[in-house]
């Protein structure tokens, strides 16, 4: 792809009006790589979580080549090579990629990744038959990469028994009233409560597979999101999950809340971009199908 | 400023990192370090001939920052002193060598601000911690290390053992100062759900390890029985209570017992 390729995607993004969307649009413009992919922050070098999100945001072809490159042997993708090994990206680039070979490695990896178990722990008292997904390898299971793993399973291996383990696992960890933190509920005998945008990213996962369970998810959302409307990733992916869910009473309200802060966000942050536009635009189809 | 002067800070021509802690933010609970202290911190460096001084964080649990530092205050107190706030979770990153060996991390990713950082002021607050005993400002430096490449939580520090960990962690980083926030501690199950304690201290530092020490001293504990600040001690810094030169306030007079974290003797791989 083009840079001039790159500017006509505006156009065809659909995104709702406004100044704050079109500043997005425009600081992910600016972000592109000349290799085609995305940093996590302008002039960073290019790397799976970032790329994958702004190629499903925009459907930049170009990033989605990107990410077809740099895919590892095993089908996984990581930010970094090196001793921590990190691929908690790899549900996002299984759906950022289009149909083929690529997408089918990504989810082949992603059916055999497993979290750490660790054997229960009053302290920590989790399920621990319920393995989920890790962020990074050999580390236990935790709600933002199981639900990214659910994300690209549920659309393209329906029939994955992992989908039902990644279902327990958001069951088991959610907070006591709804919602969840990183993705622990009681440590300590203390009740530990849920942040909005690890809570809307497990609902965008979840969706459909529980519904009871979603419904306890987003009227805890309903809430969170006005407590922490101070970042664009809480609120962009807070509204991303109500216009999934059909959740209509709160996405009026959500959208004004993005944009005001799309035009004045202090911070630099691709990805928080990429679910801003995600959230406002088309890209919600092409991320949950 | 006076506890910067009487630790004879040396910062004339430097780039300076300040970092932190804001792990969490909680309107109701003392979980950060204060923005007040963190903008005073920015204008005493300059005045001590600082070139640069930046903030910056890469919290542990919660991954919306933008949110974190706004509603805190964080945003708007550097604001007011027109200083730079970093987000290092998503800066490029610089392969480091921690300096010890006592996880198998091998080599660590730090942000660039850090990396290139010519001093590091690491600024937690004074709270008990329910792995690893006391969290202080070797332990801050996990908040160095992006979540993009170590998760949220940075759980493969936990596998790798949280002690072990804090002692790698720290040794890369290698923070040059520290400036310990105990104008409101917290005691209990910190360093998220434990309770306020109206300690009214600042501990500041030119050794991290001997400031720790100090900072553990002023909430009851004996840093003898901190496994890692002994350690520590052995090649970061001074541990030894006795040959730690005090200047100003005496510590004992203002040392009162915070209530210990639940378990801090059961150092968990998880959470």
């Amino acid at each position: 792809m083009s840079g001039a390729d790159v500017l006509l995607a505006a156009p065809r993004t659909g995104i709702v009006a406004g100044m704050g969307p079109e500043l997005v649009l425009e600081r992910l413009r600016g972000a592109r790589n000349a290799d085609g992919g995305y940093g996590p922050s302008p002039g960073a070098p290019s790397e799976p979580e970032p790329t994958a999100l702004v190629a499903i945001a925009l459907a930049d072809k170009g990033a989605a080549r990107w990410l077809t490159a740099h895919q590892r042997a095993d089908g996984s993708f990581g930010v970094v090579d090196g001793p921590v090994r990190d691929e908690a990206a790899t549900g996002l680039a299984a759906v950022a990629m289009p149909a083929g070979p690529a997408r089918e490695r990504a989810l082949d990896r992603l059916e055999v990744v497993r979290g750490r178990r660790i054997g229960f722990n009053p302290a920590v008292p989790h399920d621990d038959r319920y393995r989920g997904w890790p962020w990074t390898d050999g580390t236990f299971g935790w709600v933002e990469p199981t639900a990214r793993a659910l994300l690209a399973l549920r659309r393209f291996r329906p029939r994955s028994p992992r989908i039902a383990e990644g279902v327990a696992l958001l069951r088991d960890r959610r907070s006591v009233g709804g919602g969840w933190n990183y993705g622990n509920r009681v440590v300590l005998g203390v009740e530990l409560p849920p942040f909005a945008h690890t809570t809307a990213v497990a609902l965008l996962g979840l969706r459909g597979l529980d519904p009871p369970l979603e419904a306890e998810g987003l009227r805890a959302l309903a809430r969170l999101w006005r407590e922490e409307d101070g970042g664009v990733l809480s609120v962009a992916t807070a509204l991303a999950a109500f216009r999934a869910s059909g959740w209509h009473d709160e996405v009026a309200s959500a959208r004004a809340r993005l944009s005001a802060l799309l035009d004045r966000s202090e911070l630099q942050d691709t990805v928080a971009d990429a679910w801003a536009a995600i959230a406002l635009g088309p890209g919600l189809e092409r991320l949950v199908g | 400023m006076d506890g910067l002067r009487a630790i004879e800070a040396r910062v004339s021509g430097a780039r300076v990192l300040l970092k932190p802690n804001f792990v969490e933010y909680d309107p109701g609970r003392p979980i950060t370090t204060d923005p007040r202290l963190v903008a005073a911190s920015v204008l005493a460096l300059r005045r001590l001939g600082a070139a640069e001084v930046v903030v910056g964080e890469a919290p542990g649990h919660r991954r919306d920052l933008q949110d974190v530092v706004s509603r805190s205050g964080l945003l708007e107190a550097l604001g007011a002193v027109d200083a730079r706030f970093i987000d290092l979770n998503t800066e490029p990153v610089r392969r480091v060598e921690p300096g010890s060996w006592y996880t198998r991390l091998g080599e660590l990713w730090l942000p660039a601000s850090v990396a290139d950082a010519d001093v590091v002021v690491s600024m937690p607050k004074l709270k008990t911690h329910h792995w690893a005993g006391v969290t202080l400002s070797l332990k801050n430096c996990f908040g160095c290390l992006p979540g993009r490449i170590y998760g949220w939580p940075k759980n493969v520090l936990h596998w790798m053992g949280i002690e072990p960990s804090i002692l790698d962690v720290a040794a890369a980083v290698r923070p040059t100062y520290a400036i310990v926030d105990g104008i409101v501690g917290m005691e209990g199950n910190g360093p998220i759900s434990g309770s306020a304690v109206p300690a009214g201290v600042l501990v500041v530092g030119d050794d991290p390890v001997a400031t720790d020490v100090v900072a553990a001293g002023l909430m009851g504990v004996d840093a003898r029985d901190v496994a890692y600040l002994v350690e520590a001690g052995r090649f970061l810094g001074q541990a030894d209570p006795e040959r730690i030169e005090q200047r100003g306030e005496e510590p004992a007079r203002l040392a009162r017992a915070f209530a210990p974290a639940p378990t801090a003797s059961t150092a968990g791989r998880t959470g």
